[in-house]
């Protein structure tokens, strides 16, 4: 695993994509940080939140080439011929990404050391917001990390997890639009109104459900809560045994 | 020593491996021949692990490949057709990450790479970049990428494809000094260099085999007797009819000729063709008929190949 691990690490590095991934976060980071500290109100909670977002940009860059470019070079034959175990190569995989991560959060920790050394405050919320951030750090990499399994080009791969992680942080949206369309649907079959809202509504919050965002937004207010993070967990473990069935999958299938 | 009882596989009703059984013994260098789409690769990718068979074992060095995969892959050095290289790492932090992945202890590996690059001779390029190695630098990193982790058996899938002939030569002459501690599969499509390398071949064709035997006793069995190709200047008939009285000689095939060179194809069914040989030579000189040329017919290893592949013959 430590094998893995670090020969990707270290290959972010031996090409553009680790220093486009860290310096797209930095500008971001510092971006946002500079916007508060100019007009005086500094919020480390919501500058984490603000950076959330882009994990639809950042994540695809970073998880592409992980296992796609393993296969387009063949280079995967050797975890199917050493005696390393599939299991490891995925999990290395994952680590280095999420090592990546921790690594272009260092802007944050900058901002953190600044604000407490101008006289701003880090709180309980704002140590909240960044355990979320890292959960779904973790969740989001496991996503890419899967889309870089299922094809064996590096552009399919982003384009399929930006597009996964897109549908996650628009699910709020989504999930409005299926109750909208049900609603029109039902009445137009003859429902009777409200029968029809509650249809809706069952529908919408079935969906909405899955939202990541509104499941963890009470961190930035101190407000802990196990199950949203294992919600997070979860869904990283899913998408990575996933992955591992993917690759596994490729001994039992190809030609 | 590798085991392989039965193998088969399919890919939905195409069989690309029928039944394959054979064994490679110790310190044996083992010729694997077939046409494209024999199914060679495939053999070679069940017995390393890298895909699964539908039915059938493979047991290295007693391990089984699938029950016992770790132990079975330790034993097993592997050259894909196509290295798997990865072009932003330098040879020596490549080998060093496949030893990482061999698990080779740390005590062990500086020793080992040392011995290892200088066997293949990639000491003057350990600081390159690998994608901008020349081909043959790359094949030979492909082959010290096998032997990390002192495998006992190497499989190499066609080493010397896309090189240019000295590099063919060199890599011929590593792996005929691997071949003193190693068992080693080999494929390939240049035959000489099998007939040069291997002692024993298995000729493979749509998937099942159509020969395994010595390279020596495969030509005797398909040739059956031996022949001479002479080339004369002289008349034709006269000259076949002769021959054919002469002891020893079973045939006489006139096979080219022109108003100045003639050629005779001769089987000989004699054990021994030195005298035959030499009573033809005496024949044309009491005759007058000068011998341009003559030499044996042994059947190449390309001829062997082709019958057999083509279904003219069966061993």
């Amino acid at each position: 695993m430590y094998a893995i691990f670090k020969r990707e690490f270290l290959s972010y590095f031996r090409s553009p994509v680790g220093y486009v991934a860290i310096a797209i976060f930095s500008f971001l980071s510092g971006f946002i940080f500079y916007s508060q500290f100019s007009t005086g109100a500094v919020n480390i909670g919501s500058e984490v939140i603000s950076l959330r977002s882009f994990f639809v940009i950042i994540v695809p860059i970073i998880t592409m080439g992980l296992l796609a470019e393993d296969k387009k070079r063949g280079t995967d034959i050797l975890y199917y011929t050493t005696p390393v175990s599939l299991f490891n190569v995925v999990i290395g995989k994952m680590l280095a990404s999420f090592a990546l991560y921790a690594i272009m959060f260092i802007n944050v920790i900058i901002h953190i050391i600044v604000t407490l050394n101008c006289g701003g405050v880090f709180g309980v919320g704002e140590m909240g917001t960044i355990i979320v951030f890292f959960f779904m750090a973790f969740m989001f990499i496991s996503i890419g990390l899967f889309a870089s399994a299922i094809t064996d080009s590096q552009i399919v791969s982003a384009i399929v997890s930006f597009i996964m992680i897109l549908i996650t942080q628009l699910i709020s949206y989504i999930a409005d639009y299926i109750g909208t369309a049900i609603y029109s649907l039902s009445t137009s079959i003859g429902m009777k109104t409200d029968s029809a809202v509650n249809f809706k509504n069952a529908v919408r919050n079935a969906v909405a459900w899955f939202d990541p965002f509104s499941k963890t937004q009470d961190f930035r207010l101190g407000v802990f809560s196990v199950s949203a993070l294992f919600f997070l967990v979860s869904v990283g473990i899913l998408f990575l045994y996933l992955t591992f069935r993917v690759l596994e999958k490729k001994r039992w299938s190809q030609a | 020593m590798i085991e392989i009882n039965n193998l088969v596989k399919r890919y939905g009703d195409k069989t690309a491996v029928n039944n394959i059984s054979f064994t490679v013994n110790d310190d044996e260098v083992l010729g694997f021949l077939g046409p494209n789409g024999a199914g060679k690769t495939t053999t070679m990718n069940i017995i390393t692990g890298y895909i699964s068979s539908s039915s059938g074992t493979v047991k290295v060095n007693g391990h089984d490949i699938l029950e016992e995969p770790e132990l079975a892959k330790k034993e097993i050095g592997y050259l894909p057709e196509n290295p798997p290289l990865y072009y932003d790492m330098t040879v020596r932090e490549y080998l060093g990450f496949i030893c990482d992945l061999k698990a080779v202890p740390k005590e062990k590996r500086k020793n080992q790479l040392d011995r290892i690059i200088s066997l293949v001779k990639i000491s003057d390029v350990t600081d390159r970049l690998i994608g901008n190695l020349s081909k043959g630098y790359k094949q030979r990193v492909g082959i010290a990428q096998a032997m990390v982790g002192d495998p006992s058996i190497l499989i190499l899938d066609e080493p010397t494809v896309g090189l240019d002939p000295n590099q063919i030569i060199e890599i011929r002459k590593l792996i005929k000094s691997l071949a003193k501690s190693h068992s080693i599969i080999i494929s390939s499509h240049i035959l000489p260099e099998i007939q040069e390398i291997a002692d024993r071949v298995v000729i493979i064709n749509h998937g099942k085999i159509a020969a395994v035997d010595t390279l020596t006793d495969l030509s005797r069995r398909l040739s059956g007797q031996s022949k001479l190709l002479m080339t004369f200047k002289g008349p034709v008939k006269e000259c076949s009819s002769k021959i054919r009285t002469l002891p020893g000689v079973s045939s006489s095939v006139p096979r080219v000729s022109d108003s100045k060179i003639n050629q005779l194809e001769i089987g000989i069914s004699a054990e021994n063709t030195s005298e035959v040989r030499a009573s033809i030579f005496f024949m044309m000189a009491n005759e007058g008929w000068p011998i341009l040329e003559l030499r044996s017919m042994d059947p190449t290893l390309e001829e062997i190949f082709l019958s057999i592949t083509s279904g003219k013959r069966r061993v």
